[in-house]
């Protein structure tokens, strides 16, 4: 019993030392060491990684501090631009220096310029105060003359007034013979009229006494029968209009730049008026075999159609084309009077300006002395009555 | 009384080479990972010694499935967790030939309908006391295992976890005694492990007339008229080898003898 116990026990201790021998020894230290070998491999894994972190880190740091080396670079190249910059502010404060020492030198140039033109204005300025104390002087001088010519004047001025006073005694003295003179040319008018009355009466007579006488010599010639041709009497002989033709001329002279539209003789001198087509109207005095102008009378329009003389041959009459007539003194050989007989309402502006001239009425007296006013007031005072 | 100290140390000292390696399917790294290799305790369970292996193969994976429980496969079926090791090597290596023992490791289709799931090792530690108290049921109708403190289940629990021999058998051995009125266990608790699952019945260690039953007893009883080897611990036990002594010395950690049964 005990035997087969110890049989059985010893069986299985066998078998289970067997087993372990077999299942686990063998192994047991190959795992083991394996797993120490995989315990190192991950041990070193790790250290690895750890070991590439601390090395990504301390390149990462290597770049930071690249970083910071490319930040001294950057501050590096900031401050050359900065220099650059500094560089050339400084050559352009140069050139500005330069500019100004040179506009210094310009500023001097024209100071000293100014000085000199100040210098020459001192100068002429002197001068000038000279020429003023100078001109001064010729001023109180001539205040001086001044003052006597004033005086002077005044004494002028009284004996003007005397001359003055006496010329209008003498003026009135003037008018009284003129009027005087007047009544005498007056008498002697009369005396030429009647001189002229006569004159007529015996050349009326010695018309009347030829006339009887041919009227006698016709009775006669009736009496002798003989026959009188039609072509005889055109000969010439006719018995009533027996007349002369002009076949010589006295005088000959151009009187107008145009047609002489018109002629009149004075009737009191051997003066002839002429009117023409250019506006005037001349006076001629015609004496034996030469003819002197006298004057030309102005202020027609148009062309003279038409003159006349007064009675007293002292005025002229003209009358034009453009509707107007007019009188002029023969003496002075003014215009006088313009009558126009057309109204100012003329339509055409041609017309129109011409009849404004026309129509001036009352042309402005003749300039001159009262003396001369007078005369014409008196000249024509009689002609407008 | 369990007192061959140095049948339980080699039955203790008992264990296995494997080769963990991840399913190559589930690899999303460009390196495949390295086998790793591990020396694990037979008395011991999975699920209490592959933290290095998950933590090994963890980083090889996928990020959202590396919270999922890690589930072991040999020969493309799930392993047991809740064997111990060196049954489920008994149950599935048929020759020495095959150390290691390849085992691929997986992270994804968790197979819920082949295995049960399990959180931590307080799951495994609640079915490891669950066993040992059953065990205690069959040997001293449970009163030492009730009996005993809290600090006493702590002891051993981490007696097998560290695999320390002496802190484990310190409160092992109270299991493992007989009552003083009876010279042997009341039942004698195994697990004969035969297709896919495993049976039990209740086995007195001794005879009506008082002879001590063995091993081939147990067979007959089990396997009536069947010829059938039985193997624990990785060896064949002579079948005269008695029962009561059989359970002192060649049962699990969780008192249990775990018999294969080969036909």
């Amino acid at each position: 019993m005990a035997t087969a116990e110890v049989n059985w026990r010893e069986d299985i201790l066998s078998k289970l030392q067997e087993r372990n021998r077999f299942q686990t020894d063998c192994f047991q230290d190959l795992i083991a060491q394996h797993n120490k070998i995989f315990d190192a491999v991950n041990a070193l894994k790790h250290e690895n990684l750890q070991l590439s972190i601390q090395n990504e880190k301390l390149r990462l740091d290597g770049d930071r501090a690249g970083g910071g080396d490319s930040r001294l670079h950057e501050k590096i190249q900031c401050l050359e631009q900065k220099l650059l910059t500094q560089q050339e502010e400084l050559t352009e404060l140069h050139r500005r220096k330069g500019e100004n020492s040179q506009q210094i030198i310009d500023l001097n140039a024209k100071l000293q310029e100014k000085e000199k033109l100040i210098v020459m204005k001192d100068i002429s300025l002197a001068e000038n105060a000279a020429k003023i104390t100078s001109l001064q002087a010729e001023i109180t001088l001539f205040d001086r003359n001044n003052k006597e010519l004033k005086l002077l004047n005044e004494a002028l001025r009284d004996e003007h007034q005397a001359l003055h006073l006496a010329f209008t005694c003498l003026e009135d003295k003037l008018r009284k013979l003129q009027d005087e003179n007047r009544q005498l040319v007056e008498r002697l008018m009369n005396y030429k009229t009647k001189d002229a009355d006569r004159m007529n009466e015996e050349n009326e007579n010695f018309l009347k006494k030829r006339f009887a006488k041919m009227q006698k010599e016709i009775e006669e010639a009736c009496r002798d029968t003989r026959g009188v041709s039609p072509e005889d009497l055109q000969e010439g002989y006719g018995p009533s209009c027996q007349s002369t033709i002009p076949t010589k001329a006295c005088v000959k002279f151009d009187a107008h730049d145009g047609e002489v539209n018109a002629v009149k003789w004075s009737p009191l001198d051997r003066l002839v008026a002429t009117g023409g087509a250019d506006r005037k109207v001349k006076l001629w005095e015609i004496s034996k075999g030469t003819c002197e102008s006298k004057g030309m009378l102005v202020g027609s329009n148009a062309g003279v159609m038409a003159v006349d003389f007064d009675s007293t041959g002292t005025l002229i009459l003209g009358a034009s084309n453009d509707y107007a007539s007019r009188v002029w003194t023969v003496a002075d050989q003014r215009l006088r009077v313009s009558n126009s007989s057309r109204k100012r309402t003329d339509t055409l502006p041609r017309s129109r300006k011409r009849t404004r001239a026309v129509s001036n009425k009352c042309p402005p007296p003749p300039l001159g002395h009262p003396v001369a006013r007078s005369f014409i007031a008196a000249v024509s005072g009689p002609a407008a009555a | 009384m369990a007192n061959d100290r140095e049948i339980l140390r080699e039955v203790w000292e008992g264990k296995l080479p494997i080769s963990f390696q991840l399913d190559p399917d589930e690899v999303v790294e460009l390196q495949q990972p390295d086998q790793f290799y591990l020396m694990v305790p037979r008395l011991s369970y999975f699920p209490l010694v592959t933290d290095k292996v998950r933590k090994h193969f963890l980083r090889y994976v996928a990020n959202d499935k590396q919270d999922r429980e890690m589930w072991l496969e040999y020969d493309g079926q799930p392993i047991k967790w809740h064997y111990p090791i060196g049954v489920l090597f008994d149950l599935l290596i048929t020759s020495d030939d095959q150390l290691p023992w390849n085992i691929t490791v997986h992270f994804d289709k968790f197979p819920e309908n082949q295995i049960y799931r399990f959180n931590n090792k307080e799951t495994v530690e609640s079915y490891f006391m669950a066993c040992l108290k059953e065990a205690d049921v069959l040997k001293h109708r449970g009163q030492i295992a009730s009996n005993m403190q809290k600090k006493d289940h702590n002891q051993l629990w981490l007696g097998l976890q560290n695999d320390k021999f002496e802190q484990f058998w310190a409160v092992n051995r109270k299991l493992m005694e007989v009552s003083s009125e009876q010279e042997h266990f009341k039942y004698i608790p195994f697990r004969c492990y035969i297709d896919d699952g495993y049976r039990q019945k209740l086995i007195k260690p001794v005879a009506e007339d008082g002879r001590r039953k063995t091993l081939q007893d147990l067979i007959n009883e089990m396997f009536p008229g069947r010829n059938v080897n039985i193997k624990t611990h990785g060896m064949i036990p002579p079948l005269e080898t008695p029962l009561q002594w059989m359970s002192e010395h060649l049962s699990y950690p969780d008192n249990f003898l775990h018999l294969c049964v080969q036909m």
